[in-house]
């Protein structure tokens, strides 16, 4: 017996401490301070840089603690839990009590809320209770719902009341939270997101998983008409626009524009435009031998075509383009010769030689990896390099989004019912004072005591009114 | 462009109501507090015209779109949504005194927005503000600062009148109104810029959603702004725990304003995000 009562001791402190407010305040201010690490050491893509600064003991106790992804770490999705947890079990605790306010029976001779009215509260009118109190409940009427009367030969009470739901205003902000964070774990189970670049004229139908950088495959095929940028006068871009076409076996192929703010959806996939360049594409080589009357050789190539130059057996491949090496090399092509016996040779051949023979030691540019000469009798000059753009497409997928956005409006409703609307109680009493009756109004409010106390101006200015006119009658 | 040079017009008006706001502080003198008053209204009346010009003058350049596109109008917009609540709260608590801290903060904000360091050219946008949440976002988060902006005026005249002593004849403090009053406004205040923040957010949210196809990203911005609305949360909840009205509610929503401020500038000047076309 002893064990049994200790044990529900036991789990009714942790039921108090789970369902304390000062809980929930330690939790809030704990997610805002773990917050603001996460905006100071660099997360994700940006952590790598920040983390080759740091000493091996200091590097092991951040990953350790996951800070390089904190808002993702086991810890931080902790403490989210645990102040859902709160709220649920807040919410559970306190449901009783709002139950019981919100089918407490209205009472309607209460004579507590009129101790200490302000005596602008309270006039006399001409004429007996009995008729008084007739046009007091029409009036009522016109503005609530469920007028209550009770009345004695001396005096008279009329009760009515509004906003009794807005008890329940902040159980709809809790459930709010709880939507929306049901809709981000089912977003991130059951959705994912990638990305994947499409050259002006090509295909896909695969895009890379952010997550682990894994391809995955469509289903469908997505073929990049065009690609365009529109700029303003001064300079800044205007439009970024990606024409579109999805091809899908079995279906006519739909066409779709892609710009900035207006994705597209095909196949349950949304589609955004995030990014933009061009890569190098094609490669056109001017090729001398020296000593031969060969004179200049043309070509184009693709990267990584293969070819090979007249009086050689070698092949010859450009491995590589770039539209500008190092950042301030220029245009710059790797090329590659296998000669049929002996090693491979491997140079880089510039689009802007003249400059770079001006601005880089001369050593430098004669060195094997450099020289355009390295495969003897011939010479490499790079004319022009053709670059094709390509546009860079996000593609998403969130079963969760629409529980998210309904969170959102239950939250905002949530608030307006639980900080704009109240419980008001108002009771008139309508009291015999000789040929006169005396009128007098009073309220009770759960919340905005500043909302209840207009009211009870308004009611009674407008009832004074009234009854002033209605006196002259008789 | 004569917007700009309504503006900077328009500070030195809330200077002077700053300065005689203050005269009817130290002095008493109520006059000075109805000179001020008028000054204020005349000055946000120029503060809207200027801003409705600028709005009409990006038409003209054909570029045309709502004046809450980059830092210098958000700052315009800012100080305009303060004077605007400021007025409001005049109107209603018949009390100037908040006016001295308002003025202040609305001066100081656009004395730097008039500053050579902020770019007062209209731009055109850039596609990523090419959508129709620019306005709902912008006005909901500003329009909650501001209102954050005199929760914060009110705490500091809270704490302020929290120094009276019936024994010193101070009329600093004699014309502030009761601390009661002062801190259910705060929190009237607080619970306004509350929503507002909630809808700031959620307007981000959908708009990040169709331009950059996530709701949520954690960027700097996104995760400053979520820690101001935990720190609001935690102040609306504070309400409910006993003991903790009044000098303990002023200090926390002040410290809320100081996360409000780092949101906007902070994140803009010393972190650095997706947001960071608004500097």
């Amino acid at each position: 017996m002893m064990i049994e009562s200790n044990n529900k001791k036991k789990s009714n402190s942790l039921w108090n401490m789970l369902s304390s407010m000062k809980l929930t305040l330690t939790l809030l201010i704990l997610l805002a301070i773990t917050s603001i690490f996460g905006t100071l050491i660099p997360q994700q893509q940006e952590a790598m840089k920040f983390a080759q600064g740091l000493s091996p003991g200091l590097l092991r106790f951040f990953e350790l603690l996951g800070l390089f992804d904190l808002y993702h770490s086991l810890w931080f999705r902790a403490i989210i839990a645990l102040l859902a947890l709160n709220l649920v079990i807040c919410s559970i605790n306190r449901l009783p009590t709002t139950l019981r306010l919100f089918r407490a029976p209205s009472r309607t001779d209460r004579s507590k809320p009129f101790e200490n009215l302000p005596p602008e509260r309270s006039f006399l009118v001409k004429g007996g209770i009995e008729d008084v109190g007739r046009h007091v409940a029409n009036f009522l009427r016109k503005r609530y719902r469920g007028v209550l009367i009770k009345s004695t030969p001396e005096k008279s009470y009329l009760y009515a009341e509004r906003g009794r739901y807005s008890y329940f205003g902040v159980y709809f902000v809790h459930f709010s939270i709880l939507l929306i964070l049901m809709g981000g774990i089912i977003g991130s189970v059951f959705g994912f997101d990638a990305y994947v670049n499409i050259l002006e004229g090509g295909t896909v139908d695969t895009v890379v998983l952010r997550r682990d950088m894994t391809p995955m495959k469509l289903g469908f095929s997505v073929h990049c008409e065009k690609f365009s940028v529109e700029y303003y006068e001064n300079g800044s871009p205007k439009e970024f626009r990606s024409d579109l076409s999805f091809h899908k076996e079995g279906t006519l192929p739909l066409k779709g524009s892609l710009l900035m703010n207006q994705p597209f959806t095909f196949g349950g996939i949304t589609f955004y435009q995030s990014s933009y360049g061009s890569i190098p594409s094609k490669v056109h080589l001017k090729i001398q031998k020296e000593g031969s009357d060969l004179g200049e050789l043309v070509i184009e190539v693709e990267t990584g075509e293969t070819f090979s130059v007249p009086g050689s057996e070698s092949q010859i491949q450009v491995e590589d383009a770039v539209s500008n090496l190092n950042g301030m090399m220029g245009p710059a092509a790797l090329i590659s010769v296998k000669p049929k016996e002996g090693e491979e040779i491997r140079f880089w051949v510039f689009q802007d030689i003249e400059r770079l023979s001006k601005q880089y030691p001369e050593a430098m540019l004669q060195a094997p990896r450099m020289n355009p000469s390295s495969f003897k009798p011939y010479t490499f000059f790079l004319q022009n390099l053709e670059s094709r753009s390509y546009t860079g497409l996000q593609a998403n997928k969130d079963p969760g989004v629409s529980l998210v956005w309904l969170g959102c409006f239950i939250m905002v409703a949530g608030f307006f019912m639980t900080f704009f609307t109240s419980h008001r109680k108002i009771w008139v009493r309508i009291s015999k004072s000789e040929e006169e009756a005396r009128i007098s109004v009073a309220g009770r409010t759960n919340s905005n005591p500043l909302t209840l106390e207009k009211e009870l101006d308004l009611v009674t200015g407008q009832l004074h009114k009234l009854l002033d006119k209605e006196g002259k009658k008789i | 462009m004569i917007n700009s040079v309504i503006l900077s017009y328009t500070t030195f008006v809330y200077f002077a109501s700053f300065m005689l706001y203050l005269i009817m502080m130290v002095m008493g003198k109520e006059i000075m507090g109805r000179v001020a008053s008028l000054l204020t209204i005349g000055g946000l009346i120029a503060h809207t015209v200027a801003i409705i010009l600028r709005w009409v003058e990006s038409y003209q350049m054909g570029i045309g779109h709502a004046p809450l596109s980059n830092w210098y109008e958000s700052l315009v917009f800012f100080a305009w949504a303060m004077i605007f609540f400021y007025v409001l709260i005049e109107w209603r608590i018949r009390n100037r005194s908040i006016g001295t801290f308002a003025s202040l903060l609305a001066l100081l904000i656009m004395a730097y927005a008039s500053s050579s360091s902020v770019d007062s050219q209209i731009q055109p946008l850039i596609p990523v503000l090419k959508s129709n949440w620019l306005i709902t976002h912008v006005i909901t988060c500003f329009v909650g600062y501001a209102a954050f902006g005199i929760g914060f005026c009110l705490s500091l005249l809270y704490l302020v009148k929290k120094l009276d002593n019936p024994k010193k004849k101070n009329i600093f403090i004699k014309v502030i109104p009761d601390s009661d009053i002062l801190d259910e406004l705060n929190y009237q205040m607080i619970i306004i810029g509350f929503i507002l923040l909630t809808l700031g957010i959620i307007t981000g949210a959908v708009w990040a959603h169709s331009a950059w196809g996530r709701y949520w990203g954690w960027d700097p911005k996104e995760t400053w702004s979520f820690i101001t609305w935990l720190v609001y949360a935690a102040v609306l909840h504070s309400r409910m725990i006993r003991g903790w009205q009044g000098k303990r509610m002023a200090i926390f929503s002040m410290i809320g304003f100081f996360c409000v401020i780092f949101t906007y500038y902070g994140v803009n000047f010393i972190l650095s995000g997706l947001h960071s076309y608004a500097t």
